[in-house]
């Protein structure tokens, strides 16, 4: 499976991970902003948000009918084609790819929603081994607030999918809580370099950049 | 989440499997009818048709925007929507499933296209272990003149023109082709396909197709339609 090799292409692959609100996102654009600053080639990439698929599956959302397996699936058709279309050739190329989630995220997520996790993890047995995967932990309750303060928790974000409590808030805490623990878990299978939730914006980007500068000039 | 195994439903899932123009949509039609004039309970469903995600595919095909592993992912995911929203519920009420292919599709497209055969198996563990599989079979000759003939000419995936197999679409396709074959072949023995010989004529075909049925109709769980 790829995803345990170390890939050999001339360029490096860097990914956040974490749950919604835990600050991956702004970690990212903060760091890109800077490599970009440095004069460096630098692409960006998220998850669901392939030219193939991306559609499909927002389209399906709204329908409320997705089972936990064809969701899964369909976000790891969306990953497969990002993936051949923009994350190797660029690697081949040698630019550096900034990914905001990867299979990461399919694992944690799929599995919280009670898809047998073998299978999940030989489904994406396809991906390419990230040079860095940054994972951003935050506690269920800073996760909540942050997202609760700006919008209501997704229906698919909140796990109502599975029937785990009518009421979105409380579906969305267990669902979370769920996601969090498969993160948590994974820190050490995959290798995520953890950080921590308690650091400022400021000291996690510094972080970020000093363990980024490391990989970049292996 | 369940792995691939044997079905405890009421109903029956019975899967008919061939390679392209071996004859499948017609024997499939004059079975469904013939079930309903028995008074068995039918539900048809072919390969590539969820509403969830058949008009992606075609876009990507028409655009010839599918690698190996994106072809192989949105085939999944149909057959996992079909599976829901169609083959569950018709089992649990105890109707007779005709598939108009299955998962056998795939496993034989796939690894021609260079999945790993392995891989392709895994990613449909989710999926219901057929009661009955037929496999139509005919020789590569006259199925190629068949496909030709019936299509009107040549599809660039049905060549498989997308794995760049050869610049002339008729060696591509008549390789492509004999590769889908012997996938097929392989697995008659892996997974106990009953195999019909194809190139007879469409009554006799029909006949044996009926005959083979017979066991599984005896069972008194089956809703009357």
């Amino acid at each position: 499976m790829r995803l345990h090799k170390r890939h050999d292409f001339p360029g490096k692959l860097l990914v956040v991970e974490g749950v919604d609100g835990s600050g991956k996102s702004t970690q990212l654009d903060l760091l890109r902003n800077w490599l970009v600053s440095k004069e460096q080639s630098v692409i960006f990439t998220e998850w669901n948000s392939s030219a193939l698929i991306s559609k499909t599956i927002k389209k399906a959302k709204q329908t409320n009918s997705l089972i936990p397996v064809t969701f899964s699936l369909l976000h790891a058709t969306d990953f497969a084609d990002r993936l051949e279309n923009i994350i190797i050739p660029a690697l081949k190329a040698g630019l550096i790819v900034l990914a905001d989630r990867y299979c990461y995220t399919a694992f944690a997520r799929d599995v919280a929603r009670g898809v047998n996790k073998d299978w999940v993890r030989s489904l994406y047995g396809f991906s390419i081994r990230p040079d860095g995967a940054f994972y951003f932990q935050v506690p269920v309750e800073v996760s909540l607030s942050r997202i609760a303060t700006s919008r209501r928790p997704g229906f698919y974000e909140a796990g109502m999918d599975i029937g785990l409590s009518s009421d979105p808030i409380e579906s969305f805490q267990i669902f979370q809580s769920r996601i969090i623990s498969e993160y948590d878990n994974m820190a050490e299978e995959f290798d995520f370099h953890v950080m921590p939730a308690e650091k400022t914006i400021h000291e996690q980007q510094m972080l970020f950049r000093q363990i980024a500068t490391k990989i970049l000039n292996d | 989440m369940e792995l691939s195994k044997h079905h405890n439903y009421p109903g029956k899932l019975i899967v008919l499997e061939g390679t392209d123009g071996v004859g499948r949509s017609t024997q499939m039609e004059l079975l469904a009818n013939w079930l309903a004039v028995e008074g068995y309970g039918v539900t048809r469903t072919s390969w590539k048709s969820s509403g969830l995600i058949t008009r992606a595919i075609e876009k990507a095909k028409e655009k010839n925007a599918l690698n190996t592993i994106t072809f192989s992912l949105l085939y999944a995911t149909d057959l996992a929507e079909r599976l829901n929203s169609i083959i569950l519920p018709a089992l649990k009420a105890g109707l007779i499933v005709l598939a108009d292919r299955y998962y056998y599709t795939a496993f034989a497209r796939d690894v021609v296209r260079g999945a790993d055969p392995a891989w392709v198996r895994k990613l449909y563990g989710f999926a219901l272990e057929p009661d009955l599989v037929f496999y139509m079979k005919m020789p590569l000759e006259p199925l190629l003149r068949r496909i030709i003939t019936t299509r009107g000419g040549l599809d660039f995936y049905e060549s498989g023109r997308d794995i760049g197999m050869s610049t002339d679409l008729y060696q591509s396709f008549k390789l492509y082709q004999s590769q889908i074959l012997y996938e097929f072949e392989q697995m008659a023995d892996e997974f106990g396909f009953k195999t019909i010989d194809a190139s007879r004529p469409i009554e006799d075909i029909q006949r044996t197709l009926r005959k083979e049925l017979k066991d599984i109709l005896s069972d008194k769980s089956l809703a009357s339609g």
